[in-house]
């Protein structure tokens, strides 16, 4: 009877310390939730908004920048530094007292919760009785599930270890491709940082350099920085490394390169060629609309590359210096050899279809060495070749009569051939994300499809260029015919998106500068328009004189060869 | 019988742990040994080296503490007092002058003080400084270099893996002997050594 | 007053690729001051004084000491925590979990493989020592001694039982993760265990965003899955395991004999007891035997077959490399791959280092991976063949005891057990006899 109040009071006390440490418990996770809710809300918004580095500040020093004198644009940077600095602080202090806040909280809760599960008494329950069955059971679901998860564990691996060596080659091999050669030669930044041959780096139209002007004028020299005359006439199209502009020259006696100031305009040297060893004695016929002077040189950062139409090829430093100099046997080309030289590594490959047949050759850029001179399965051709890598390797890619064929350019083996074309082949291939894309009139438009094996993705007939090579982008592709129609395609599907007809023919090649695509006709006149589903012009700009060159694009300047003089435009 | 050999079963049993108990004792010496050997008893500390530092900002950003244990330290002997300091201003600043709009740090910790003419101390308030390293750059471009970036030891946790470390792009810090924690540039690397 | 300034910043500009291209020179001479003024000192705060150092180290001895003492000679769980809590105060908050027991793991890897790297005494004595105690006590350095065990043990609330086959299997990930950390840690690609550790953000009171959701989920975890890192994670664990399995003394269940009452069952929330059974199985002991045979003669295929796939990971795994990143990335931008480049690149071109150094450096460690990928594979499928194994071998236990390898001698079952009561005086040893196994009659029973 007397140990009954006893106890009850004792569970009563239990009770009471039991409720009120629930409160406690309770509290302490309400505050501790609403407390982390916030220090996650501070932490998204100083994610998204950087105090120390703060937009508007910027914007108002850059408008400081230009009025310098303006007080209130003064007190108010001075008022927003502030702000951010007491922000940036303000945060700091947040974070340090927040967590330290959170951790008493959590660590109240934690001591109520034990507290309160100490109050409660568990007793084991051991209604059940021992179940051996039970025991064997898990046991022989453990051996199932090992079994299940480790052989899935190095399935996995498996997987990863698969998936991960065809991404890109080891390490190893690669380097030791590169110890073959030991000339020095540009990396694929350098050449895409100038304009070092025919139709810019790689050879296939697309100008890295995207700040260029949009609009000049000839007659007026609005954006015309300067034009200088060159005295020896050549179809060949301007390169460029850093500052220096190259050009070539011939006519029937004399032969001679040119080296220009790309700031000034001034001509620093040009060097008359007419002594090469193995030259023909008499020039060979050429026509007119050729000349001597077709093929666009080439430079490797060091030294540039001329070829004639006699055959005679030249390595000059960038003083105008010989350094070597061969005679490739004069070329049976009724036309006149055009196909322009182009560089891979310590290579100088040349497209030598003539004739009597294709022939492609790699000479040593350093003596000019010839290191192979493979022969082909094709008839003469006068287009240039291009220069790309395709995804896992480099090709050399060529447009000729009847086929499209890719070189290794390490070593001239052919990699694949696609039979497609017909007629004397001027224009050069283009390429982009994969595809590849040649053209020539009276035959057809071709996109080929590149992978492992090249396959013909879709073709088009009408209005085709007989000169001018086309311009593939990611999305697009535009080709220009000699009567005046530029047509655009959806470059995966050949879907025809628009056609233009303009009053003068293209001789030039569409060239892509960002987003804009610069087109020259005969008359000198250049088109700037989108490279978009639909036409449009942006800009329409007139030279002064006729022009069938490429432009070069370098930095913030476009040079312009016409038919007898250099121009250089610019804001 | 069947106690015997439930009996001979745990003698084996036991037998086989004592074995391979003195095994891995045995192995557990030898490998302690070994790394005995490889040992210093020196504790080693990170820091930045300022030669390989390219001050790309991420000191500011990686280290495990909220307020960063890289700031910047400026070496007095280097420096040129200039009024035109390359590590204060902002490149372009038209007033060489304290306001906000000139200064180059965000968050304002250098502070600038007349000496004579035409001399200015530059000092760092390290309770400010969050080692952004734009001083830094400003002062490695156009000035001595007196200005660079260097992890203080009173803060440094010295993790086992310094998560700045890891980032760092230019592969600037290395682990250096807690007697000499610093890398230090000017007459001050020389006193540190002698002293 | 402001037009030679413009003059000066203009000069200045106009000659900047002068200044870009010396790094650090005398630009502007020495100030020759007038007045006397003396330029302040640099100060260079020392970091923590190596007498601290040897504290650690005894503290940590102390710590060891107690903790068996606790749990052998004293069996008492009350200490046991008491000692936890210091151990989460002392090595967890005071020295911020930092260098752990765990992690010395990946500074004995990279000591032996690198002989560029110094590893200090300190390192080596929280890697053994708590070896050496497992070795000859069990794992009581995992109750009492290790912070991130005890922040873990702090928030255990509500823990349920985790199935033993799930338990088996994750029980895996230990030794998938310890066999990473070394490879790692080995070929100085990095210390994972540091990276990824889930409570040292508490321990410092600061960490990244993702780290300190990932503590959270994981001490949350803690509150119904009793030391999830510890029982599922824990690379030091292993070793632990090992150790304690091979100890000469360790904590029973019981301070005197078991009579099979069944009060300790559920008494562990960590799933370390092991109960009396008969284990009268379903499955015929033959097929059992053939079973058992077959694996023991595939083991070698399983073991070569996980190595080789093992190998096969080692680009996947050595791209974690800082050097074998860099490399890749500096290939990438060369064959024109990708046009822009990354801090990391242009502060390498700058450095004037040649490219190819980098590549045979990065060929290099991929070959480690490559090596360290097979070592890896195997051990892996060495340890699946045994799990597997060991699941064959059929035990009869006359009496309720821990799993030596994963009892981490915390000492919450010795309340539970009878035996121990009549120790601590609570029950006579009369009414020990009484106890009806099947009849539940407790006497002041604690939790």
């Amino acid at each position: 009877m007397n140990t009954q109040p006893k106890e009850l009071k004792r569970k009563n006390r239990t009770e009471l310390w039991y409720n009120m440490t629930k409160r406690i418990a309770v509290v302490a996770a309400v505050l501790g939730g609403i407390l982390s809710v916030l220090m996650i809300a501070n932490y998204i918004q100083t994610k998204s908004v950087d105090p120390l580095n703060s937009q508007a500040i910027s914007q108002l020093m850059t408008r400081l920048q230009e009025n310098p004198e303006d007080t209130v644009l003064i007190e108010q940077i001075r008022a927003l530094d502030l702000l951010a600095r007491k922000a940036y602080f303000t945060h700091q202090w947040q974070i340090r007292t927040g967590s330290y806040l959170l951790f008493a909280f959590v660590l109240v809760l934690l001591l109520a919760l034990k507290y309160m599960s100490s109050l409660e008494s568990r007793l084991p329950d051991l209604s059940k009785g021992l179940e051996p069955e039970k025991t064997w059971e898990s046991r022989l679901l453990s051996r199932k599930y090992i079994l299940y998860g480790g052989l899935g564990l190095v399935l996995l691996a498996f997987v990863l270890g698969v998936l991960s060596q065809t991404e890109i080659n080891k390490i190893g091999i690669v380097q030791l491709e590169k110890s073959q050669g030991t000339s020095d030669y540009p990396s694929i930044q350098e050449i895409r940082n100038n304009w070092p041959g025919f139709r810019g780096p790689e050879g296939i139209g697309w100008s890295y350099h995207t700040d260029v002007p949009t609009e000049w004028d000839g007659s007026s020299g609005h954006n015309i920085l300067w034009k200088i005359p060159i005295p020896h006439p050549g179809y060949n199209s301007p390169i460029i490394w850093e500052k220096r502009i190259f050009l070539s020259g011939a006519d029937r006696r004399t032969q001679v390169v040119y080296c220009i100031d790309a700031d000034s305009g001034e001509i620093l040297w040009q060097t008359e060629l007419n002594d090469i060893p193995g030259s023909p004695e008499r020039r060979p016929q050429v026509t007119e609309d050729t000349g001597f002077a077709a093929p666009t040189m080439t430079t490797d950062g060091t030294r540039v590359f001329v070829l004639f139409a006699t055959g005679d090829i030249v390595c000059l430093d960038f003083e105008g210096n010989r350094i070597w100099a061969k005679n490739l046997g004069v070329p049976e080309n009724h036309y006149g050899h055009s196909s322009s030289l182009i560089t891979y590594q310590d290579l100088l490959l040349v497209q030598y279809d003539q004739n009597t047949g294709g022939r492609l050759l790699a000479l040593k850029t350093q003596s000019g060495d010839m290191v192979y001179d493979q022969p082909r399965d094709v008839e003469i051709s006068w287009a240039s070749p291009i220069l790309v890598n395709t995804g896992n390797r480099e090709e050399l890619i060529l447009n000729s009569n009847p086929f499209v064929m890719s070189h290794d350019p390490r070593t001239g083996q052919e990699l694949w051939r696609v039979r497609c074309m017909l007629g004397e082949i001027a224009p050069s291939p283009a390429y982009a994300d994969g595809m590849t894309f040649v053209v020539n009139d009276y035959a057809r438009l071709a996109a080929i499809k590149l992978g492992e094996s090249a396959e013909l993705a879709w073709e088009y007939i009408d209005d085709l260029s007989e000169v001018s090579s086309p311009l593939a982008t990611k999305d697009f592709l535009i080709m220009a015919a000699s009567y005046g129609t530029v047509t655009c395609f959806e470059s995966k599907t050949g879907e025809r998106l628009w056609i233009e007809e303009f009053d003068e023919g293209f001789y030039s090649s569409p060239i892509l500068a960002g987003d804009l695509v610069y087109l020259m006709d005969m008359s000198g006149v250049m088109y700037v328009f989108k490279a978009d589903k639909e036409y449009h012009l942006i800009s329409q700009n007139e030279l002064g004189e006729r022009a069938v060159s490429i432009p070069a694009f370098m930095h913030d300047r476009i040079y312009i060869r016409g038919t007898k003089n250099l121009f250089c435009i610019g804001n | 019988m069947k106690e015997k050999t439930s009996k001979d079963r745990i003698k084996r049993r036991d037998f086989v742990r004592k074995g391979l108990h003195t095994i891995v004792g045995l192995t557990a010496g030898g490998l302690a040994g070994i790394l005995f050997s490889k040992s210093s008893s020196e504790e080693m500390v990170w820091q930045l080296d300022p030669s390989i530092c390219i001050q790309c900002e991420k000191c500011a950003v990686n280290c495990v503490l909220p307020h960063s244990a890289v700031n910047c330290v400026h070496s007095y002997s280097m420096c040129g007092y200039c009024d035109l300091c390359s590590g204060y201003l902002q490149p372009g600043a038209k007033s060489r002058d304290t306001g906000a709009e000139s200064q180059l740090c965000p968050s304002g910790a250098i502070k600038r003080t007349y000496i004579e003419d035409p001399y200015f101390e530059y000092t760092i308030d390290e309770k400010l400084c969050i080692g952004c390293g734009k001083c830094v750059k400003g002062c490695n471009s156009f000035g001595n270099g007196s200005l660079y970036l260097q992890a203080r030891h009173d803060r440094c946790l010295n993790c086992n893996q310094c998560s700045i470390a890891r980032r760092c792009p230019s592969r600037a810090w290395k682990r250096v002997p807690a007697s000499r924690p610093y890398i230090l540039r000017g007459d001050e690397s020389r006193k540190y050594l002698m002293g | 007053m402001l037009k030679p300034l413009k003059f000066f910043l203009v000069v200045l500009l106009l000659l900047s690729p002068l200044f870009v291209l010396s790094q650090v020179q005398d630009r502007f001479p020495k100030p020759d001051f007038q007045s006397d003024y003396i330029r302040p000192d640099l100060l260079t705060p020392a970091p923590r004084a190596v007498v601290l150092e040897y504290m650690d180290i005894f503290v940590l001895v102390a710590a060891l000491i107690l903790a068996t003492y606790f749990a052998h000679k004293q069996r008492s769980r009350r200490n046991i925590f008491l000692l936890m809590v210091f151990a989460l105060v002392y090595f967890g908050f005071y020295r911020k979990g930092c260098v752990c027991s765990i992690g010395a793991i990946q500074n004995v890897s990279l000591a032996l493989f690198n002989p560029a790297y110094v590893i200090p005494v300190s390192v080596i004595l929280f890697f053994v020592l708590p070896l050496v105690f497992a070795l000859f006590y069990g794992r009581t350095f995992c109750a009492a001694v290790c912070p991130l065990g005890a922040i873990q043990d702090a928030v255990v609330l509500k823990p349920i039982n985790v199935p033993e086959w799930l338990a088996t299997l994750l029980g895996v990930f230990p030794y998938v993760y310890l066999g990473l950390a070394v490879l790692f840690a080995a070929n100085g690609a990095g210390f994972i265990i540091c990276q990824y550790d889930p409570f040292i953000g508490f321990f410092r009171f600061g960490a990244d965003f993702n780290m300190v959701i990932l503590g959270m989920s994981m001490l949350l975890l803690g509150t119904v899955v009793a030391r999830p890192y510890c029982r599922f994670l824990c690379p030091y664990g292993v070793l632990l395991n090992w150790m304690s399995r091979l100890s000469r003394r360790h904590v029973k269940i019981t301070p005197d004999e078991c009579n099979n009452c069944r009060l300790c069952e559920e008494s562990c929330p960590f799933g370390a007891i092991k109960k009396a059974d008969d284990e009268t199985p379903h499955v015929s002991r033959e097929s059992d035997v053939k079973r058992l045979a077959v694996i023991f003669v595939l083991l070698p295929v399983v073991v070569f077959g996980s190595g080789w796939v093992g190998s096969r990971l080692d680009i996947s795994l050595s791209r974690l490399h800082p050097t074998v990143s860099l490399a890749e990335e500096v290939l990438l931008e060369n064959s024109g791959k990708r046009i822009e480049m990354t801090d990391a690149t242009k502060a390498f071109r700058a450095s004037g280092k040649p490219s190819e150094e980098l590549f045979s450096e990065a060929s290099f460690i991929q070959n480690q991976f490559h090596k360290g990928g097979w070592i890896l594979g195997g051990f892996i499928g060495l340890i699946l063949c045994l799990k597997l194994i060991s699941l064959f071998i059929r035990r009869r236990r006359l009496e309720y005891d821990v799993d030596k390898g994963t009892c981490l001698s915390c000492g919450r079952c010795f309340a539970y057990c009878p035996y121990e009561q009549v120790r601590l005086g609570l029950m006579t040893p009369e009414e020990l006899k009484e106890l009806d196994r099947r009849d539940v009659r407790i006497k002041q029973f604690r939790a």
